[in-house]
């Protein structure tokens, strides 16, 4: 009994040991790197110029997309709910207001707020704020971006407290999971004989587009884990594998990336769901350069021609019918679509993913009308809930994922019962 | 494509077919180069306006899908056969010797002066009886008719703008109906109807 007394003890020793010593590496930062501009000694052109570069920053970060007020009114005074698994988070005010916002901040502490995650006073931001893809801005941006910042109107409306279930809503227990998970802060610098073009691209997805949050898988503490960019399922969406073979595979080419970033159309679809606010508040307002870099970096000059695409693959008669019946006069009877109101089904990207989760939504719950970007736009498509039963609705995916998306399973109405549960649970 | 299907179906309640037709047949076409019904109206072509809306019954009385309107125009025949279809040939009622009777929602229409060109009219009528039989279902409170309503016939468009007697017409044939809203029925006198309404906002 003493012994193992004494065992307990050692344990609970060493845990205290190793979560201290995580503590500590996790609240330890390197040292911040030197402020590229003195905004005390700033003339105003030079000003001006950093302000419209911050703007460019926060575009390319797509910092609204976070914390723009849901209420309308400010792209800054937070209130944007994230749902996830361990509760929601709100995005909260980053306007200058001295009082609810970052009005009093440096750009020191904006730097460490954006690279490292920590506020000024020590506070842990928790990681929907995506600082271990931000850990390699480089401190001229972020000083434009401060510069940028602090040139909005201020918003005075307190942030949202964040509605986490225990132990999430402890924010020092996240200087651990920030020892285990958080990258160093180390400002992005072009790898050995990189081109230019491939490294701004990759600065783009991988740092300031933040694009793996959603699309690179996580691990059970959910930190993003192998492979980067793979896909994974959040809030409710499927996001897809952006890795170049697979994108290859799905038929996108260098064009096409470069059309759907800019105008939000492509033979390969739209951005829907969690897309489609990226693609206004980011993408959209993108100049081609960096569009032609983002293509460079996930294609690697790489594409596949519309002729190319998968072959059909024996499919489900049933599942015409309720194409013919429900989805073609729209979409036309080969998938054609229509220009500006309805997007082809013959080349969409939806069919041909592992993750069947997007098709299954959109048929059930339809899109609202989406005002894309420079003037396109597709029409209202209705949501086919009520009108299909679960194997109804199995043999549609089947037959559009055999048709168009080259997939030869067969899914079944307990797969479709599982998919929609997967689906948006708020 | 050449593929044909056989269509078979009720279309207010009467049987049709089989009829051999190209398997995609959209609604409309069926309906107007098929069965001469040509009072489903065809504007945009495209789903958007609901002009053309029709009611297509899954086989279960009072579902979901037989209880939402679907624009013909863009709804294949393939999804039709089997079921039972109502138009708007089939809104009105008989007086028992063979003379049509307006149904309550026609009659509202006609009462209000709700139509101009009427070219959406068929469409209203559609939308409208819909959300009579939800109600009849499940029924609504009394304040929430306004916001009910307007959701309901939301999706249709009248391009000589008469919304405003169209809902009024609605609204009066949900609110008079028993049965179609909860709580108690609001003094007939729209005088006397202020501090009661006021007592429920």
């Amino acid at each position: 009994m003493v012994r193992l007394l004494r065992y307990l003890a050692i344990a609970v020793l060493l845990a205290l040991i190793v979560t201290g010593l995580l503590y500590w590496k996790g609240t330890r930062l390197a040292p911040l790197p030197p402020a590229t501009v003195d905004f005390a000694a700033l003339a105003a052109p030079d000003r001006a110029a950093l302000v419209a570069r911050g703007a460019e920053v926060a575009r390319d970060a797509d910092c609204v997309a976070c914390h723009l007020d849901p209420e309308g009114g400010s792209e800054l005074g937070g209130g944007y709910p994230m749902h996830l698994p361990m509760g929601t988070l709100y995005g909260t005010n980053i306007s200058p207001s001295r009082e609810h916002g970052i009005g009093e901040w440096s750009a020191d502490d904006l730097y460490r707020a954006v690279a490292w995650g920590v506020a000024p006073g020590g506070r842990n931001l928790y990681p929907a704020m995506p600082y271990v893809s931000y850990h390699a801005i480089t401190r001229a941006d972020s000083d434009a971006l401060y510069a940028w910042l602090m040139a909005q109107r201020p918003v005075e409306k307190p942030s949202r407290r964040p509605d986490l279930m225990f132990p999430f809503n402890v924010r020092p227990a996240l200087s651990l999971w920030n020892a285990l998970f958080r990258p160093d802060a180390q400002p992005f610098a072009p790898a050995e004989g990189e081109a230019p073009d491939r490294a701004r691209g990759r600065y783009l997805v991988d740092v300031l587009g933040h694009c793996g949050e959603c699309h690179t898988p996580r691990n059970l503490a959910f930190a993003m884990t192998e492979p980067a960019l793979g896909g994974q399922v959040l809030e409710g969406a499927y996001a897809p594998d952006l890795q170049q073979n697979s994108m290859v595979r799905r038929g996108w080419n260098p064009d096409d990336l470069i059309a759907f970033l800019h105008r939000g159309v492509s033979p390969q679809g739209v951005p829907t769901l969690t897309m489609l606010p990226v693609l206004q508040q980011s993408t959209s307002h993108m100049d081609d350069a960096s569009l032609t870099a983002i293509s460079t970096y996930l294609l690697g000059g790489q594409g596949r021609a519309a002729a190319a695409l998968p072959a059909a693959v024996s499919p489900d008669p049933a599942g015409r019918l309720h194409y013919l019946g429900l989805c073609a006069g729209c979409h036309g009877t080969n998938g054609q679509g229509q220009p500006h109101s309805s997007v082809p089904l013959a080349t969409n990207t939806t069919a041909m993913m592992d993750d069947p989760l997007n098709l299954v939504r959109v048929i059930r719950e339809g899109i609202a009308p989406q005002e894309l970007a420079h003037g396109e736009r597709m029409q209202r498509m209705p949501g086919y809930a009520a009108q299909l039963s679960d194997q109804q609705l199995a043999e549609l995916v089947n037959y559009l994922r055999q048709q168009w998306g080259g997939r030869s399973e067969v899914l079944t109405a307990a797969d479709m019962q599982k998919l929609i549960k997967a689906g948006p649970a708020h | 494509m050449a593929d044909r299907i056989t269509f078979e179906a009720t279309v207010n309640g009467q049987k049709v077919g089989p009829l051999d037709i190209p398997a995609d047949l959209m609604l409309t076409e069926l309906l107007h180069e098929y069965l001469g019904l040509t009072g489903t109206r065809v504007a945009c072509g495209q789903g958007v306006c609901r002009a053309c809306s029709v009611l297509i019954d899954d086989g279960v009385a009072g579902s979901a899908a037989a209880l939402t309107p679907l624009p013909a125009c863009v709804t294949g025949a393939a999804y039709a056969s089997g079921k039972s279809i109502r138009t708007i040939e089939g809104m009105a009622g008989d007086d028992g010797q063979g003379n049509p009777v307006p149904s309550a929602i026609q009659q509202a229409f006609l009462d209000h002066f709700s139509f101009q060109c009427s070219f959406c009219t068929p469409g209203f009528v559609i939308s409208a009886q819909a959300l009579v039989e939800r109600l009849e279902r499940a029924p609504v409170p009394r304040d929430q008719v306004e916001d009910t309503v307007l959701a309901a016939m939301n999706e249709n468009i009248c391009r000589c703008t008469g919304y405003v007697r169209y809902l009024g017409a609605v609204r009066d044939v949900v609110l008079n109906t028993p049965g179609l809203t909860t709580g108690d029925p609001e003094p007939a006198v729209t005088a006397a109807a202020g501090p009661a309404a006021g007592g429920r906002g």
